[in-house]
């Protein structure tokens, strides 16, 4: 059996008296697309921010690559981050920063030489359609445009895993359905995504693997699902 | 390497990006050294002034006409070796119109002192180390043993004695309470730089947020952090030397009318250490707001 790219193993958060996570657990494989359902308050965004490195869990523990990410050393977290890429609802761009900075920012950060930087973001910026943006500032673009600037900047060092925080959370439906349309594309060239949603029309229509939370528990998790939580 | 210019790259890049952040930032940094650095120059002027005139502070003992020289010559032994005592200079009658006759005073009022009919009188300067002395010295001038010797009120420090004694007292305040002073003052604006950074910083809070979890290390959130701190101290000291300079050269010209006995030329003073108050307050500047952005930066770095 192939081990999965990602692990969660018996995980619970708990904050104070609140229960985020209650022993979840389910497994990811290189390649997937899983879709992170469940309504508001039920876990999805705890989850990612122990994904993210964000927090740690109460309980049980996270492999990714085999490796338990919440013992990584504190500088070397850092370096796990730059083999994600992740996508937020509220977008978190730089607003100092242009397009192309905000995307040229995630490889700069890992020191790559400038002219691999000039190569990869014109590419990656053509592949979200925002080459005519690439001077504009955050604050000058439309929640889509943000919500892509956002996504190339998630991919642009070419991560192994792309995690997405309700990304259409924001958006109208059409924007939402580009997005998720990039989010296809990118899975098929062979990058495991992540997608936390709560957009009933969305999942049932992508027909992925859907994985249901509801009050911190794992309570679905079927391939070719539907949004039943 | 290429890191490091990037470090330095985005520092400028987050000053001139939020231009009015930054220069509200520069603006109270610069006061802030403005006041530190006028208030150090007055410390400094005022011991430079008092000591100007301790050094001013003498006593003059004038001498009947009808004393004889040889007492005059065992005044004047006793009162160099008086304790405190720095010097004691004789002024004969031939020198005290010479003085005269230097003084800027009109014509008319010259000629009214000839060789032949001087009526100055003759006199012995002492100067001492420490302005108390002065009492001692009159104390002991004006002593029965010598009375025949001086003048009727012929005792300058008598006739001066309230004002030299509340210079004595200006100065002893001014040396004892100036360093405390200035202490407690540094303290404060160092606060005030501390927070203006702070808050420069916290409001960039999120920014800081969203490079950590783009997987930026420490050193690289911090480094445009500190180059912008530095810039700041920069800026803000050419500032507020542009302004020292400025308030010296309209008001250096009536302090130095209000001096002018001490004769103290704070223009030249300031010119001759212009330099060396830019380098003092270039590096509490860069200091401080390298120090207080690092610090500032820590808080958000934690996780």
């Amino acid at each position: 059996m192939i081990r999965p790219l990602i692990d969660i193993q018996k995980v619970s958060k708990h904050y104070g008296q609140i229960r985020a996570l209650s022993r979840v657990s389910f497994a990811i494989h290189k390649g997937e697309f899983v879709c992170l359902v469940g309504p508001s308050g039920a876990g999805k965004t705890t989850l990612i921010r122990l994904l993210t490195c964000e927090e740690k869990p109460t309980f049980g523990r996270i492999l990714v690559g085999n490796r338990d990410i919440h013992l990584l050393p504190k500088r070397e977290i850092p370096l796990y981050r730059r083999k994600i890429g992740v996508v937020f609802q509220d977008y978190k761009l730089l607003p100092t920063k242009t397009v192309y900075e905000n995307v040229a920012y995630a490889l700069e950060v890992s020191g790559e030489p400038t002219k691999v930087i000039k190569e990869r973001v014109p590419k990656i910026l053509e592949l979200v359609g925002l080459s005519g943006r690439a001077n504009n500032y955050p604050d000058e673009l439309s929640g889509g445009e943000k919500q892509r600037t956002s996504l190339a900047r998630a991919l642009v060092h070419k991560p192994h895993i792309l995690i997405a925080d309700e990304p259409t959370g924001n958006l109208d439906p059409a924007t939402s359905w580009e997005i998720i349309n990039l989010l296809f594309q990118i899975n098929k060239k062979g990058t495991t995504v992540l997608l936390a949603t709560h957009d009933r029309e969305i999942v049932n229509a992508l027909r992925k693997r859907v994985v249901g939370l509801k009050g911190g528990k794992l309570i679905y998790d079927k391939k070719r699902g539907k949004y039943i939580v | 390497m290429i890191s490091f210019w990037r470090v330095i790259k985005f520092g400028f890049q987050n000053f001139w990006r939020n231009p009015w952040l930054s220069l509200a930032t520069v603006f109270t940094f610069a006061l802030t050294l403005f006041v530190i650095s006028i208030f150090f120059f007055l410390v400094l002027v005022t011991q430079t002034v008092t000591k100007a005139i301790e050094e001013k502070m003498d006593l003059v003992v004038y001498l009947q006409d009808e004393a004889k020289e040889a007492e005059i010559l065992q005044l004047e032994e006793a009162i160099r070796n008086f304790p405190g005592v720095k010097s004691v200079k004789y002024i004969s009658k031939e020198e005290a119109y010479e003085i005269w006759q230097a003084m800027p005073t009109s014509e008319r009022i010259k000629q009214l002192v000839t060789p032949e009919k001087n009526p100055l009188p003759r006199s012995l300067q002492i100067k001492v180390e420490k302005p108390e002395i002065l009492e001692e010295v009159s104390n002991y001038v004006s002593g029965a043993k010598w009375q025949p010797l001086i003048q009727e009120k012929g005792i300058s420090y008598l006739r001066n004695k309230l004002i030299i004694q509340r210079l004595t007292n200006i100065t002893k305040f001014v040396k004892k309470i100036g360093l405390i002073l200035a202490i407690i003052f540094l303290a404060i604006s160092i606060l005030v730089i501390f927070n203006t950074v702070r808050l420069t910083i916290i409001s960039r809070k999120d920014e800081i947020e969203i490079q950590r979890l783009v997987g930026a290390k420490n050193s690289f959130i911090q480094g445009p952090f500190l180059v912008e701190g530095v810039l700041y101290g920069f800026l803000a000291t050419i500032l507020s030397t542009f302004f020292i300079y400025l308030l010296l050269r309209y008001t250096s010209p009536l302090i130095l009318q209000y001096l002018g006995e001490v004769s103290f030329d704070l223009k030249q003073f300031f010119t001759s250490n212009l330099f060396r108050i830019f380098v003092v307050q270039f590096l509490i500047g860069v200091f401080v707001g390298g120090l207080c952005s690092l610090v500032s930066v820590r808080k958000y770095l934690k996780i």
